[in-house]
């Protein structure tokens, strides 16, 4: 095998530079799907019909189609949607943040519904009103328990995030595949991008240790 | 304090409750017993409301509790509810599981709410425990702890639903001493309970319901010694 990595060393900065772009990207999509997903989660579990109808056809629709194709509707699609063209940018926190949501939703309806139905009793019987309950009774004890699932999901949120890449966003991905079409070889550049996105991930997933070990002091 | 008229509960086809009338009255200390699938925990359940009643009226401190117009929420922060599998609060300390809903619902400040909660910690003799979270505790101490949060909210009326069933035998008389000392400070209490002793000790009256049916309402020493129903004597038969 014949790599150099002496050559793209110059590069390196500018390749850098795309991990706080996909890192926003990640947060936010994060951010928006987590919120996203809670609300569809409470909507699923309601026991108004139509709530219950809006989030599964939600759910089915984000799931049931590729998010490149999501990504490539909202970016190509805003000018017939809501009348200009919106950054690549806002396309990509946009499309991940309405496709996770679609993905944390279950987890969560899942997280809600292993809680002890008593909790929700113990809660009534004290006169707490449900906004209160969820909030601060179930849906604490919920998340402790799908913390390993909701890792999951956001790490497969920032590796996806790579396919930003085809409507322009310079994140990691783009960068280096820029890097590699100016220098003639692809091979190092994408090397180092994949080291990049797998070095965020185990940071991810040490933090997400944490988080459970800090969420795990009451057991 | 609490009126109960022509009560039914049904489970679709099940009819679980088939119109039953009492009152309890302000102090008094009333024991429901019966068998299994008597219908006797659905009825305390009624009481707050946790149950929907199917028809008849339930009067807590003179409010309709089945008219949808009664704000449900507030008739049961004045009626604590003590339920046989604890159910207190596990990602909340002891304390934090007693001062949460007098904070959140009454809007007690932080002092205040902490105030009373060490209070009743130290009446239910698990000051100790205040910082724990209930995992640490053994069944006993949850549920004194658990009859601790529901007096925090100062209710005028406690409902027990078997609250010693889920418990290890030897921890059974620390609750009933709790309860015991609760029922002396003129509480409102109803408690469906399988302790026959308790019940004649403690209670002023028993109600002894059979197949969702009130088929006894009489003084303890009146039911226990002389009880009228077929029923109820059978029943006893088979307790002692």
């Amino acid at each position: 095998m014949n790599l150099d990595f002496t050559q793209f060393i110059p590069s390196m900065p500018y390749i850098l530079k795309g991990i706080l772009v996909t890192l926003q990207i990640v947060v936010l999509a994060g951010v928006l799907g987590f919120v996203l997903g809670i609300i569809l989660s409470l909507f699923k579990i309601s026991s108004i019909k139509i709530l219950n109808w809006v989030a599964d056809v939600y759910t089915s629709i984000f799931r049931g189609t590729p998010l490149v194709l999501q990504l490539m509707l909202i970016y190509y699609g805003s000018p017939q949607i809501i009348g200009y063209q919106i950054e690549p940018y806002t396309a990509a926190i946009l499309s991940f943040g309405l496709n996770s949501g679609a993905y944390i939703s279950e987890i969560i309806r899942a997280g809600i519904l292993a809680v002890d139905k008593g909790q929700q009793e113990a809660a009534m019987a004290l006169g707490v009103p449900y906004g209160k309950m969820m909030w601060d009774i179930i849906l604490p004890q919920a998340l402790k328990n799908i913390l390993p699932a909701l890792m999951n999901e956001f790490i497969s949120l920032t590796k996806e995030s790579a396919i930003v890449t085809t409507i322009g966003v310079m994140d990691i991905m783009r960068r280096s595949y820029q890097v590699g079409a100016e220098n003639y070889s692809f091979f190092e550049p994408l090397l180092i991008a994949g080291l990049i996105y797998y070095l965020m991930v185990i940071t991810l997933t040490l933090l997400g240790k944490a988080l459970e070990r800090r969420m795990r002091r009451s057991d | 304090m609490i009126k109960i008229e022509n009560l039914h509960k049904n489970y679709g086809k099940l009819e679980v409750l088939k119109g039953i009338s009492t009152t309890i009255g302000a102090g008094e200390v009333v024991a429901i017993i019966g068998p299994s699938g008597s219908g006797k925990s659905t009825f305390l359940r009624c009481m707050n409301v946790l149950e929907n009643p199917t028809s008849g009226r339930i009067l807590v401190r003179d409010q309709d509790v089945t008219d949808k117009k009664t704000n449900i929420m507030k008739v049961r922060q004045n009626v604590g509810m003590v339920f046989q599998h604890f159910y207190l609060f596990p990602h909340k300390t002891v304390l934090q599981n007693l001062t949460y809903a007098p904070m959140k619902v009454k809007g007690l400040s932080k002092d205040q709410a902490e105030k009373i909660a060490l209070e009743l910690l130290e009446q239910v003799g698990l000051t100790e425990k205040a910082d724990e979270y209930p995992t640490r505790l053994s069944g006993g101490q949850k549920q004194r702890v658990a009859i601790a949060r529901a007096l925090a909210m100062q209710p005028d009326v406690m409902l027990f639903d078997e609250p010693t069933s889920a418990l290890d035998p030897e921890m059974v008389k620390e609750v009933l001493e709790v309860m015991k000392s609760l029922a002396h400070t003129g509480m409102t209490m109803a408690i469906v309970t399988h302790e026959m002793g308790f019940a004649r000790e403690v209670a002023d009256r028993v109600l002894f319901l059979d197949g969702g049916v009130l088929v006894e309402d009489a003084p303890p020493e009146e039911f226990f010694t002389n009880p009228r129903s077929q029923r109820a004597q059978e029943f006893l038969q088979k307790m002692l």
